[in-house]
């Protein structure tokens, strides 16, 4: 009997989830204010000549349903304003997701505006899998040319024959660092030593939601400058993004962000069921 | 055709992961190991072609020197490349752990590791929590333009209160019974159940997400694809 109950409550949970996929339902995200401002800080940011953003995307399938919509939001952001950007993980999973998602965004963005253009090794270069952890991001603050850290990005070209990285040699010139993950182990790595005593980064992080709560300490204490709140920051970024860029094709943020709704309210409300006609045992 | 193929591959994958809602089977099992298997050989082949080849065996081969179709060469032959092989035999040390004579050797490596981790966990732990330990000194009374800002000091007493009071509860140096300091250590206990309460909300939220996921892939793509 208690086995069926549980099956019960999973076919619940499956038909909130199929509801807004079928019906193609979708519910306006709630503002997120610490998303909010990695947008604003974005659009406010100047950046110089042989200035670059460094994207980590720390995540594999494990969390691809919250890091990936939320990393490729904030992609979309970089290329739209022209900043160029150099991916890299620390993840092994993450490999195809560094490949995918820029060439994803950057054939939306063209079809969107047709007379921009987006090229591999002008706009963004992708360094694939670094293996290192503390000791490849503790020697990136310390290198006194970026090039000879990596030597190569992930197609094997050499970095000096990348217009990005032709004069890309100092940690002063990263702007930015975005990193996306669900993995604490990884971001703290991050917060501990991507940075020196001349140049610190700006720094904003994309988490899942179990990892929130932690999240929110880093905030407080301005270790990082902005914060994707899991699938709700996505969504609500894309949302700007929507506003900002009118005819913009929508992203999977959205309809995640719903289909997470409906089926929470479902177990809310069975939460409350259970509560109230619960069996004496 | 491959991507038809990932796409059936993984809507199967999927589904056979999923019957462990139904109960614990072969197929479930299946998948998990497969899963775990693919997971450890991909962090194996991926160390060795991304770092592993081009960073370290290409420049000691020399491979990695471009040769013109004049048969002069980019650059000569460096040969602190060489220097790379003393790292890695030291590394290699590591398998004498299978040895009982030579287990030894292996414990060096091991040594050197966690003196090397020892050394940047201190050095991380500063970065990482004195600026936490600095945000928490906050005023109680906020000052806005000459006015208090109630919402802020409301905030800022919150804060203090739960650091001071879940402190207290894990202060078990010694004990007191008095009513004083039962109350809040009481006071912590509750703070902390909402704390729990916070993480255990939002840990359902990241399952969901997953499960999410999961749905819209079966739905659109694998589905879609069968049907």
């Amino acid at each position: 009997m208690k086995d069926l109950e549980r099956k019960i409550i999973y076919l619940f949970v499956l038909l909130a989830l199929l509801v807004p996929l079928i019906t193609g339902l979708v519910l306006k995200p709630v503002k997120m204010d610490n998303a909010g401002s990695i947008y604003t800080q974005i659009e406010e940011l100047k950046f110089k000549k042989n200035e670059v953003a460094f994207v980590a995307l720390d995540f594999g399938p494990n969390t691809k349903g919250e890091n990936e919509p939320q990393s490729e939001v904030f992609i979309e952001h970089l290329m739209l304003n022209k900043i160029p950007f150099v991916l890299f993980s620390q993840y092994f999973l993450a490999e195809p997701f560094l490949k995918e998602i820029p060439l994803r965004v950057s054939k939306k963005i063209m079809k969107l505006y047709p007379e921009r253009k987006l090229e591999y090794g002008v706009d963004w270069v992708n360094l694939g899998y670094q293996p290192g952890r503390t000791q490849l991001i503790q020697s990136i603050p310390k290198s006194d040319d970026l090039r000879k850290i990596f030597i190569k990005d992930v197609r094997g070209n050499k970095l000096e024959n990348l217009p990005i990285f032709k004069n890309l040699t100092n940690f002063s010139q990263i702007k930015l660092l975005a990193q996306f993950t669900g993995l604490t182990g990884l971001f703290d790595i991050y917060v501990s030593f991507f940075k020196n005593k001349e140049h610190q980064p700006l720094f904003f992080h994309g988490c899942t939601s179990i990892t929130i709560p932690d999240a929110y300490i880093y905030l407080d204490s301005k270790q990082i400058n902005g914060l994707f709140e899991g699938i709700a920051g996505a969504a609500w970024y894309s949302e700007l993004l929507n506003i900002d860029n009118p005819g913009r094709v929508p992203d999977s943020s959205h309809i995640i962000n719903t289909m997470l709704g409906v089926a929470h309210l479902v177990i809310i409300l069975l939460i409350i069921f259970g509560n109230i006609f619960r069996r004496k045992l | 055709m491959w991507d038809n193929l990932i796409i059936i591959a993984g809507g199967l994958a999927t589904l056979g992961i999923f019957s462990f809602l139904i109960k614990e089977n072969f197929i479930y099992r299946l998948f998990e190991h497969i899963f775990i298997g693919i997971a450890s050989g991909i962090g194996v082949l991926f160390t060795i072609k991304n770092f592993l080849y081009p960073k370290i065996i290409r420049p000691v081969l020399g491979i990695d020197i471009y040769k013109y179709p004049d048969g002069t060469v980019e650059s000569a032959y460096n040969t602190f490349n060489l220097l790379y092989l003393i790292p890695m035999a030291f590394g290699l040390l590591y398998y004498f752990i299978y040895s009982k004579k030579h287990g030894w050797l292996a414990k060096l490596v091991i040594g050197f590791s966690l003196g090397i981790s020892g050394g940047l966990h201190f050095k991380g732990f500063f970065n990482h929590v004195m600026p936490q330990i600095f945000s928490s000194f906050k005023s109680l009374i906020v000052l806005d333009n000459g006015a208090i800002n109630y919402l802020e000091s409301f905030n800022n007493t919150i804060f203090v209160i739960t650091l001071l009071s879940v402190m207290y509860y894990f202060f078990f140096s010694f004990k007191s019974k008095s009513k004083i300091s039962l109350g809040i250590s009481k006071t912590g206990r509750l703070l902390l159940m909402v704390c729990f309460g916070a993480f255990f909300g939002s840990t359902i939220m990241a399952r969901l997400t997953l499960l999410v996921e999961r749905v819209q892939f079966l739905y659109n793509d694998f589905f879609g694809l069968i049907f």
